[in-house]
């Protein structure tokens, strides 16, 4: 006799204590702490709060171990608790040019002012496995000279080109930008939203899309005019003392791509932008985002729409790793109601094409021997 | 004379506007009743909640309206009031509890409080667009009364006849006999012309409510009559 | 549950998705596009619904929660959980004890009350999608009652294979103005949405849509006059219930090709057979 499954509660409980068994892995070795994982992973951190949108070293940390090192897990972790903090002050716009430069390249100039800086980069590392850290080698502390951390701020060096007129300027015209966190998406997005999703955007689909840009599907010639990272201060204003302090500074990677000029009869030829902020230190994310950004920009500059990376409402509904796992990983779930329905459509037509091809045969039996023979 | 003796026996707290005292549970409470009279129009519910003070011009309010005010309004909308209801206290007090935009341009307004008797159909509350409907004003609006006829809705001999979403046969609804109560009942009746464009509206009487969203047709009771009578 | 609001979302939340039911309700069978939150689950996995429940749900309310037609697959279990936890509801399987019933692809076997709450979780609102896959262009056909592709749609697959190959999400006509999708609800399912007198919420967590079908509203399948609208059918009765008018799960046996049908309403199912206390 049949019975019906029953105990799905139970099921999911021991489900839950297994997979807790399983992150923990061997006793016998020391547990992971959280702690190490922010010092250690550091770049899986930049890219949970980065897809996260939560700048909290310590928490994506949590997240990434308890997600057992499955970043998309944990940028889902910490955006579900994103979702439940209060929302206390609105910071000042970040001013990236007083950026305390860790790094900072430009690929337009030789020299620039400020100086070219490396950084803690992996460019210039060559690929080879390290088995000394399999064997658990001291790493000697690195000396870091004092001009670079305590440097003067930078110029930017889109502002030197724009000195000249030769890029277009960027203006800020005041107007209240979109909140891509509580409001549903409005398509067509202007730019300060479509940053927005490009920001919190999967970076393994930004960098296929930016990619794909690069090959041909929507050119747009880009140039890495500077990429810098560093510590930016955050300020917020506070009404009742009429004062702007400042709050705490966080990491970020930022990306100015320089473009090829548009312009028209009217508008002298300049070169054009595409932009990327991340979290953290996230230079690739940043980089596909500058180039997917400009592409985004096709519409306003007059250009062709031919590649997918510049189908603005196919790039942003689907950028959204959180989105995006949770609804493929849906087909996980039960659907034996819809299967159902299929299964007793495909046997009725199954069982009609069945007849009409018997009924076919039948009048080919009675046909005459020629036509047979044709 | 007569107000100069209310004004000074009236205590401190007849004045306070109240709040919700357990701002998850009555708002829920609150909430289910208001998305049940929105559910099947013209149906009467009594909303539980201290009464706002009887002070004019803003006495005319009632409770109902009030808790509708104090559910569904926070900072992320704009409220309108009518002069006939507006008042420093009821200013006061809305952005007191609930943090609500006032605005004074009723395009903008995601809810107008106001009453039969100031209702205008000149006033350009918004009635959202063909792409995006649902960005109109709901209108808050004190009324007479509100009754369903108890003859029952066949036999009614004055009110609103209502049919459509919510309503299983027909459903009758008086709000009053004033100009206003006809004239906001003509123009809600108009949203049938501009669907998906429109109006939907709240009724409030004391602590009751009733709704009419703009999916209701609207005919009057009297006018049926007066047709059956020339037949 | 400590740190958490009641029914987990904050009420400022709950605030703009009551505000954005009411107008569902105001103008049934329209997608009001509302702030979605991300929830505790996966988008996909019900957070529309959850979030609709959450918002409406109080402490008094019996909440049922099924997924497939059945109290006690996976999901449904974790979501009824879920609000035990965040909100501390009684919870039933029982249908006519409900108030608040959330659903994944079935609506109960056993007829709803008037008073009662019906809320879907919907993966794809837009029931144009699959034609026209750009959010611009459907809400203009929406805005334009320009429906002619969808019925282009439909008979082409009646050319084809002789039948409307739609058999679970069939578009609907709700008051004779939006073109709905009822959610994947086999169409079985669909005389249901028709003249219900229970509230019907529907709630697309990921998509950041919500829509609604107010007691007593006129939901029509779309069809033809040569091909009317028809539900499945089985030659099978219930294995366990015997009944001969319910939707039947398949369930395979052996390896052998045995296999019998079941109802997927279980809570229906078990009333038949009087196992329910």
């Amino acid at each position: 006799m049949y019975v019906a499954v029953k105990g799905g509660e139970q099921a999911i409980a021991n489900a839950h204590r297994w997979l807790a068994d399983r992150r923990r892995g061997d006793r016998d070795r020391p547990e992971l702490e959280v702690a190490q994982v922010g010092d250690q992973l550091r770049l899986a951190v930049d890219r949970v709060m980065s897809e996260a949108s939560l700048y909290d070293p310590e928490l994506a940390a949590l997240a990434f171990k308890q997600a057992s090192g499955d970043l998309t897990e944990a940028v889902f972790l910490l955006r579900a608790y994103r979702t439940t903090l209060p929302r206390l002050a609105v910071s000042e716009p970040l001013d990236t040019a007083s950026m305390r430069i860790e790094r900072r390249i430009s690929a337009t100039y030789k020299d620039i002012p400020g100086g070219q800086i490396l950084g803690p980069t992996y460019d210039y590392t060559h690929r080879l496995l390290d088995f000394l850290q399999l064997a658990g080698a001291e790493v000697p502390a690195a000396e870091i000279r004092e001009e670079v951390t305590e440097a003067e701020a930078c110029p930017q060096i889109l502002e030197l080109l724009n000195d000249e007129g030769l890029v277009e300027q960027e203006i800020d015209d005041g107007s209240e930008p979109a909140d891509i966190t509580r409001d549903p998406p409005d398509y067509p997005m202007d730019r300060a939203a479509r940053l927005q999703m490009l920001a919190r955007g999967d970076e393994g689909y930004l960098l296929a899309l930016g990619y794909s840009t690069q090959r041909g599907y929507g050119r747009n010639h880009p140039f890495a005019g500077e990429i810098r990272l560093g510590q930016v201060e955050v300020e917020i204003h506070v009404d009742e003392w009429d004062e702007t302090i400042c709050v705490g500074e966080i990491a970020l990677s930022e990306c100015q791509m320089i473009n090829q000029f548009g312009g028209s009869r009217e508008a002298a030829p300049q070169f054009t932008r595409g932009y990327g902020l991340a979290f953290g230190h996230n230079e690739r994310k940043t980089m596909a985002m500058a180039l997917v950004d400009r592409a985004l920009r096709a519409e306003e500059l007059g250009e062709p729409i031919i590649g997918p990376a510049q189908q603005a409402e196919f790039v942003l509904a689907h950028a959204d790793s959180v989105d995006a796992s949770g609804f493929v990983s849906h087909l996980k779930l039960p659907h034996y109601v819809d299967f159902q329905s299929e299964l007793d459509l495909l046997r009725r037509l199954r069982r009609e094409h069945a007849a009409r091809q018997a009924e076919l045969d039948g009048t080919r039996d009675t046909a005459s021997p020629q036509q047979e023979e044709r | 004379m007569d107000k100069a003796m209310t004004v000074k026996t009236e205590t401190t707290r007849d004045l306070v506007w109240p709040g919700l005292a357990d701002p998850a549970h009555d708002s829920q409470r609150l909430f289910r009743q208001i998305l049940g009279a929105l559910s099947e129009p013209g149906t009467l519910t009594t909303l539980a909640l201290p009464a706002p003070p009887q002070v004019a011009p803003s006495d005319a309010l009632g409770a109902a309206l009030w808790g509708v005010v104090l559910t569904l309004c926070d900072l992320e909308t704009r409220v309108w009031i009518a002069a006939d209801l507006d008042s420093p206290a009821l200013r006061e007090a809305l952005t007191f509890h609930t943090g609500a935009r006032i605005t004074d341009d009723p395009a903008s307004a995601d809810f107008a409080l106001l009453t039969h008797e100031s209702f205008d159909p000149q006033t350009p509350f918004a009635v959202g667009s063909d792409t995006y409907p649902d960005r109109g004003t709901t209108l808050l609006v004190a009324v007479e009364r509100l009754e369903n006829d108890s003859n029952g809705a066949d036999d009614a001999d004055h009110g609103w006849r209502l049919s459509g979403p919510g309503i299983a046969e027909s459903r009758v609804l008086d709000i009053g006999d004033g100009a206003g109560c006809r004239a906001l009942m003509t123009r809600l009746a108009g949203n049938r012309a501009s669907f998906p464009q429109g109006l939907d509206a709240i009724f409030g009487c004391g602590a009751q409510l009733a709704a009419i969203p703009r999916s209701t047709r609207i005919a009057s009771v009297e006018a049926r009559a007066d047709s059956q009578e020339t037949n | 549950m400590d740190g958490y609001n009641f029914a987990y979302l904050d009420e400022q939340t709950k605030r703009m998705i009551r505000r954005a039911l009411l107008k569902g309700v105001a103008i049934p069978g329209y997608q009001v596009p509302f702030g979605g939150r991300e929830m505790p689950m996966p988008y996909g996995w019900g957070t529309g619904g959850v979030q609709l429940t959450a918002s409406i749900l109080g402490a008094y309310d019996i909440l049922k929660v099924i997924d497939q037609g059945a109290d006690d697959t996976t999901n449904a279990v974790s979501i009824r959980h879920f609000f035990q936890r965040v909100a501390g509801v009684e919870t039933t399987t029982a249908t006519t004890a409900a108030d608040v019933i959330q659903t994944r692809h079935r609506i109960p076997e056993t007829p709803l009350r008037s008073g009662q709450i019906l809320v879907f979780q919907v993966p794809i609102p837009e029931p144009l999608r699959f034609i026209e896959p750009s959010e611009q262009e459907t809400r203009l056909m929406h805005a334009l009652e320009e429906y002619g592709v969808m019925h282009v749609k439909l008979y082409e697959d009646i050319a084809r294979y002789g039948h409307i190959a739609t058999t679970y999400a069939y578009p609907v006509k709700v008051d004779g103005r939006y073109v709905m999708d009822p959610s994947p609800i086999p169409k079985f399912d669909n005389p249901k949405l028709d003249g219900n007198p229970a509230l019907m919420l529907f709630g697309a967590g990921r998509e950041k849509r919500l829509y609604a079908i107010p007691p007593y509203t006129r939901v029509e399948s779309l069809d033809f006059e040569d091909h009317p609208f028809e539900v499945q059918s089985w030659e099978h009765t219930c294995a366990l219930c015997g009944s001969d008018h319910s939707y039947l799960d398949e369930v395979i046996t052996d390896d052998k090709g045995g296999r019998m049908f079941v109802c997927s309403d279980t809570d229906y199912c078990q009333t038949r057979r009087g196992e329910v206390a």
